[in-house]
């Protein structure tokens, strides 16, 4: 414990420095949330922390031709805040909304979110509905891009290298007449870690009214935040109608089963995820409001 | 390592291991007791504090990240002796039972004040939800809240929980329901 070193790069060439140091015992310290606890775990060695929270040149959101770009130091309070996370991509200014309390928003950052790669990390769901890429960053200078979901490999795992500081993600904004949302299940109504997620992205046509590039996004189902490409073909071509949401739903409780089948929560989950499906939809506001048929 | 800290407006230099949260310099090194550790892991807000005008939770927050940035604990509120209006309200009010979240409720109220003087009492919900406090049911809190930022404190919109219970039972087409109290 005592041995570790800090260094807070301010600049793109001090962190290119930094990370040229980085061991597998280096971490990355974005907002800190969820590594200050990790880091002080009895038993975990750190040898160096790069505090990238003194980078202000990776906290931002911009529009550049048709994609929105989101610095990774973002802060969930300011993509929350943000005026083109709204108008381009709705589901992640939900989501952001509703991770952790004022307190956690204020200091925690997306880059965070997804190099933590906790299962239910919200903001990790809402940027896979997303198609988001990612942009790293190493201590050679190199900057490389991957898709997110090929960066998320399972709970706590990524496929980032030791030294590979996630620096940008990507991903194509969202237009008139595209729609999204984000819903979200935990223990309680604010400050909740999720246990069911999901967002939402479609574009409807009003005139045909039908729906296409249909994307799911489902977070705390499986071991990382996924797209159910069987689902989003279901709904594809559809009409925006109370069968559709149905389907949505079915599909949700179907990965549900899938995901933890004989699991003790498995009863409670996939009725949860019926409701949650149908929240989800009905943020759409794509067809009057739908309400699932309990059988 | 040394750090240099600003916390309620004077620059510290205190001498920290590098993993040290921000929690443990103030109350440690500095003295700054009033800010509270409850659950340690940014559940409860007990440990909030502002820092560069944001609410923070100081138990999940490294000293070093705070370099550079200005530190407002709850002493600093009362720096001249004499209370903040928030305080006083808090008094006022009696928004404070056994007072261990005090202090967190009081920076999370402070950073919302900072930042919209003029809150709804939905803002003040909001700004107020992470800080766990197990004694006063919040009502007073939100109450007193509202009454630092110079609004009347009226009777709050916010649906009893018989009557959310209630709404969760209706069906269309027929009579509301009723809860049978058993008399009482």
């Amino acid at each position: 414990m005592s041995t570790t070193d800090v260094v807070a790069p301010a600049t793109t060439d001090e962190l290119v420095a930094a990370l040229a140091r980085a061991t597998p015992m280096t971490r990355l310290l974005a907002g800190g949330t969820d590594l200050v606890n990790d880091i002080r775990r009895p038993g975990r060695q750190t040898d160096l922390l790069i505090d990238l929270s003194h980078m202000p040149a990776l906290s931002y959101v911009r529009h550049d031709g048709d994609m929105l770009r989101v610095g990774a130091m973002t802060t969930f309070t300011e993509l929350q805040a943000d005026p083109l996370v709204h108008e381009h991509a709705f589901c992640l200014e939900r989501a952001a909304s509703q991770v952790g309390s004022a307190q956690i928003r204020n200091v925690a950052t997306i880059g965070g979110n997804v190099a933590n790669a906790s299962p239910c990390a919200d903001g990790a769901t809402a940027l896979v509905a997303l198609s988001a890429e990612v942009t790293t960053l190493d201590g050679s200078g190199h900057r490389a891009t991957r898709p997110l979901r090929d960066v998320l490999l399972g709970s706590g795992r990524t496929a980032l290298t030791d030294g590979e500081a996630i620096v940008e993600f990507a991903f194509a904004a969202l237009g008139n007449e595209h729609r999204s949302a984000f819903a979200k299940i935990g223990w309680r109504t604010a400050v909740s870690v999720a246990r069911l997620s999901m967002a939402l992205v479609v574009r409807f046509d009003p005139v045909a009214e039908v729906l296409s590039e249909v994307r799911v996004g489902l977070g705390a189902v499986g071991e990382t935040a996924f797209r159910d490409a069987v689902l989003e073909g279901l709904l594809e071509g559809r009409p925006a109608d109370e069968e559709s949401a149905r389907i949505l739903a079915e599909g949700c409780a179907d990965a549900v089963r899938r995901s933890i089948p004989g699991r003790y929560s498995l009863p409670y989950k996939e009725r949860a995820a019926v409701g949650l499906a149908y929240d989800a939809w009905n943020a759409l506001r794509i067809c009057p409001p739908c309400e699932p048929a309990w059988g | 390592m040394e750090l240099l800290l600003t916390v309620n407006g004077t620059v510290w230099e205190v001498s920290a291991r590098p993993t040290a949260r921000l929690i443990d310099v103030l109350r440690d090194q500095m003295g700054l007791s009033g800010t509270k550790e409850g659950c340690g892991e940014g559940e409860c807000g007990a440990c909030t504090v502002i820092v560069d005008g944001k609410a923070v939770n100081s138990c999940v927050m490294l000293a070093v990240q705070a370099l550079g940035k200005e530190v407002l604990t709850v002493e600093g509120l009362a720096a001249s002796g004499e209370l903040d209006t928030l305080q006083q309200k808090f008094v006022e009010q009696g928004a404070v039972q056994c007072g261990f979240c005090t202090p967190g409720m009081l920076m999370s109220a402070k950073a919302l004040l900072m930042a919209n003087p003029l809150p709804s009492d939905q803002d003040i919900r909001t700004a107020l939800a992470g800080n766990l406090c197990r004694c006063t049911g919040y009502k007073n809190i939100v109450a007193a809240v509202r009454a630092a930022s110079g609004q009347e404190t009226v009777a709050m919109e916010v649906p009893s929980e018989k009557e959310e219970l209630l709404a969760d039972l209706a069906v269309p087409g027929l009579a509301p329901a009723k809860l049978d109290e058993g008399g009482e």
